[in-house]
């Protein structure tokens, strides 16, 4: 019997494919929603939880870098923030994180007195009317409600770069592209406006703040499993989802050289987008909605990271910010990661490339991609060079998602309800949102509100069948 | 220049003696009564934004100026120091000094003297929370027990409860200041001034002052009101004892009369 239909009395049969935050949210939520016990099952492909939050160790010294996601974005205040809140919730301390630099030809630029004095008056009077324009685009409520069906996407029609062409200022243009750059996985003149203009806003404290997490951001993917009754499958792919009797669904599972068939009631499909053409739907209806889905949400967008031991601590950076933002590679951020442990006796540099210089330089060997982001390095920092003792790349080609230019977002439960006719099939991913941990956040929380919602209804129906057919409910 | 203001330097002249010759020491009111004395020392940055050593050697010699700030002030509050893109400013109660190129400095000082004015008004509003508290510890007993002898003890309990409210409506006008939106786009003196607020928490501080405040408040309003009551009780029993008083007199009256009636027949 399938969660939807009238009665059952076994809990319902839950399948979360994919063990990185958005399943683990999932999990999360629908157990602290369901008002009826579940049965929950988590699988993850490899053979660890957490997906792109990923934080790794050096072998030369036990000191910790992110290779995944680095910062946690504090939504605060504007409003409720409920991924801070878990993280308090959980007990981890966090760190607030901050960096105005951007260095453009080797040049700090950190405020408008730079502006001036680097660019002259008039390259300040244009980013000022580009700022006003930005806000004007965006309020803070708007950005804090973006990708919920109640905040209209005001500025997200149209291309970014349209608006950039309102700078006319070379200069003053190429800093703000650095500025936007450095936490872009795509290019920012193919973003569609309203994300190129979140990742404006996002260096305007009244919009948010950017935190993360003491000690490593992976901490709260283990803490949330620790609080899990789920099952967790690890090493376990979900190779095909397929429609089974009654509206239950088929997983085809593989867990080494074994595989397996089984049954669920629901099943969420917490997966990256690129994740989605390694899975075969079964079925025509499943597979075209599948197909439609992916073909609506696939828009590929790149990171690569370079983190550096060094042997000493980092000198702090002017302004005692966390990273700084590099010219170098179309616009590149800078992590003094060391900052988030300040104790250490080591230092540690994390550069974060993206969009198409990620994709360019994927393809050189670590050695030359160390030897690049070294050569990159600002004057401040420029004797770091001497004290490297370990490095690590992550390539994370194709990993992330992009909102290209035109785009435009569809209502919540259609982005997360790919097929009408499969209704226990559930997806949830950051790319049905802004491509970030709140937004996969978000997308977990809006996929467990309606199945714990359906399955209270499910069963409510189920108990009042008796009183209102009595005898048809005997047979 | 520091030649000029050898009167406020004192014997810190000496201490500044290796800054530049176009260092100059202002002397600079607040707002509160007190005063901040505010280096001002010019230095030339390399272009990538760095302090020369030179600079760094200016920046040592002041920064030791500010931490040996004078009683009273000095020692309220730990030497904040601020290394801001190419420049670099040290404030403690009392006493500040601003390095940087010189088309910075104007900005940067400015954005001092706003913040000193800011931390020392809610230093003083602090204090005066602080003696409030203290005297309630003494006072707390009137919140139960209002008597003939607490009668004495009225107007100075009315008094500190005016100061508690005069202390509420300080901390309230202070608010928008002490909470003002982050600059953006920010500037040099924008980032100066979000920086040392959060240095010196002065934003807590204003939370918790408000909470001490609103504490002295409500309780001297409540002792205000227990002291109304007695006065009032007291002006209630005066009166039930004219009545009894008019009464004892009106039935020996009554009793005259009627005993002077029976004679007469
Ligand atoms: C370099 C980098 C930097 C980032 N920086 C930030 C940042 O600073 N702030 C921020 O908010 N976000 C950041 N992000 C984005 C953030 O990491 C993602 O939003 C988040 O990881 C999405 O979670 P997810 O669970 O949807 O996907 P993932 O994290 O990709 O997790 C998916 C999981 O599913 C598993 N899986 C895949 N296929 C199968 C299958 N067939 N069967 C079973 N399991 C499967 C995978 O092994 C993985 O564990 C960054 C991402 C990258 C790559």
């Amino acid at each position: 019997m399938s969660l939807w239909s009238s009665d059952s009395n076994r809990p319902p049969r839950v399948a979360i494919v994919g063990g990185g935050p958005g399943g683990l949210f999932t999990a999360w939520h629908l157990e602290r929603l369901a008002a009826t016990p579940l049965s929950l099952t988590i699988f993850e492909a490899t053979s660890r939880l957490g997906g792109k939050v990923c934080t790794a160790s050096f072998t030369a010294a036990d000191v910790r870098y992110e290779a995944g996601a680095a910062e946690l974005y504090d939504y605060s205040p504007v409003g409720h923030d409920p991924l801070k809140d878990l993280v308090r919730q959980v007990g981890l301390p966090m760190v607030s994180l901050g960096g105005s630099v951007v260095f453009v030809a080797g040049r700090p630029i950190a405020n408008l007195d730079d502006i001036v004095e680097a660019y002259g008056e008039e390259a300040r009077r244009e980013l000022t009317s580009f700022d006003i324009r930005a806000r004007s685009g965006i309020t803070p409520a708007e950005f804090y409600g973006s990708g919920s069906d109640h905040v209209a996407d005001a500025a997200a029609g149209g291309r970014f770069a349209a608006m950039l062409d309102g700078i006319s200022c070379r200069k003053a243009r190429r800093y703000v592209d650095v500025m936007i750059h450095s936490d872009l996985a795509t290019e920012v003149g193919e973003t569609n406006c309203g994300y190129g203009l979140q990742n404006y806003l996002m260096n305007d404290p009244a919009y948010m703040r950017l935190y993360c997490i003491a000690g490593g951001n992976e901490q709260l993917m283990h803490a949330i499993t620790a609080r899990l009754a789920a099952q967790v499958r690890l090493g376990t792919v979900v190779t095909e989802v397929a429609g089974g009797p009654e509206e239950t669904l088929r997983l085809c599972l593989r867990a080494g050289d074994n595989l397996q068939v089984e049954e669920f009631d629901v099943v969420i499909l917490a997966l990256p987008i690129d994740a989605f053409k390694r899975v075969r739907f079964a079925g025509t209806t499943l597979a075209d909605a599948m197909r439609r889905h992916v073909e609506h949400h696939d828009h590929p967008a790149h990171y690569l990271r370079v983190s550096v031991l060094l042997d000493r601590p980092v000198p702090s950076l002017p302004g005692d910010d966390a990273y700084l933002m590099l010219d170098a590679f179309g616009g590149t951020c800078l992590y003094v990661e060391s900052a988030r442990d300040p104790c250490g006796s080591h230092g540690v540099l994390g550069w974060l490339l993206g969009g198409a210089a990620a994709v360019e330089m994927a393809v050189l060997s670590d050695e030359a991609l160390v030897a690049a982001v070294l050569g990159s390095l600002p004057a401040p920092l420029a004797a770091c060079r001497d004290h490297v003792v370990e490095s690590r790349v992550h390539r994370w080609t194709g990993a992330v998602s992009a909102l290209p230019g035109g785009w435009v977002r569809r209502p919540a439960d259609l982005r997360h309800r790919p097929s009408p006719v499969h209704r226990g099939l559930f997806v949830v991913g950051d790319y049905l949102y802004d491509s970030t941990l709140n937004g996969v956040f978000d997308s977990a929380e809006h996929v467990a509100d309606w199945v714990t919602a359906e399955s209270l209804g499910a069963r409510l129906s189920a108990r009042a069948t008796p009183f209102i057919k009595p005898t048809e409910a005997s047979h | 220049m520091i030649g000029r203001d050898i009167d406020e330097a004192g014997d810190d002249v000496v201490a500044l003696a290796g800054l530049p010759a176009d260092t100059s020491l202002r002397h600079i009111p607040l707002a509160c009564g007190e005063h901040l004395l505010l280096l001002v020392v010019r230095c030339e940055n390399e272009s990538d934004g760095q302090l020369t050593t030179e600079a760094g050697l200016l920046t040592k010699t002041a920064s030791d100026w500010v931490a040996a700030a004078p009683q009273p002030c000095g020692g309220l509050l730990p030497v904040v120091t601020v290394p801001l893109y190419g420049c670099h400013v040290a404030v403690t109660p009392g006493r500040a000094a601003v390095l940087g190129p010189p088309a910075r400095l104007d900005g940067l000082a400015a954005a001092v003297i706003e913040f000193a004015n800011r931390e020392a008004e809610l230093r003083q509003l602090e204090r005066r929370c602080t003696d409030l508290l203290e005297s309630l510890n003494d006072d707390a007993h009137h919140a139960f027990q209002f008597d003939t002898q607490s009668l004495g003890h009225r107007d100075m309990l009315a008094a500190r409860f005016r100061e508690a409210v005069a202390v509420r409506v300080q901390l309230a006008l202070a608010a928008p200041t002490v909470h003002a939106a982050a600059v953006h786009p920010p500037t040099l003196a924008s980032q100066l001034g979000e920086r040392l607020r959060d240095r010196t928490r002065l934003v807590e501080r204003h939370e918790f002052a408000i909470e001490r405040a609103e504490l002295a408040e409500r309780f001297y309003e409540a002792s205000g009101q227990r002291a109304a009551d007695f006065g009032i009780a007291r002006r209630q029993m005066g009166l039930e004892w004219a009545i009894v008083v008019l009464l004892v007199i009106q039935t020996v009256l009554l009793i005259i009369d009627i005993l002077a009636g029976r004679a007469a027949t």
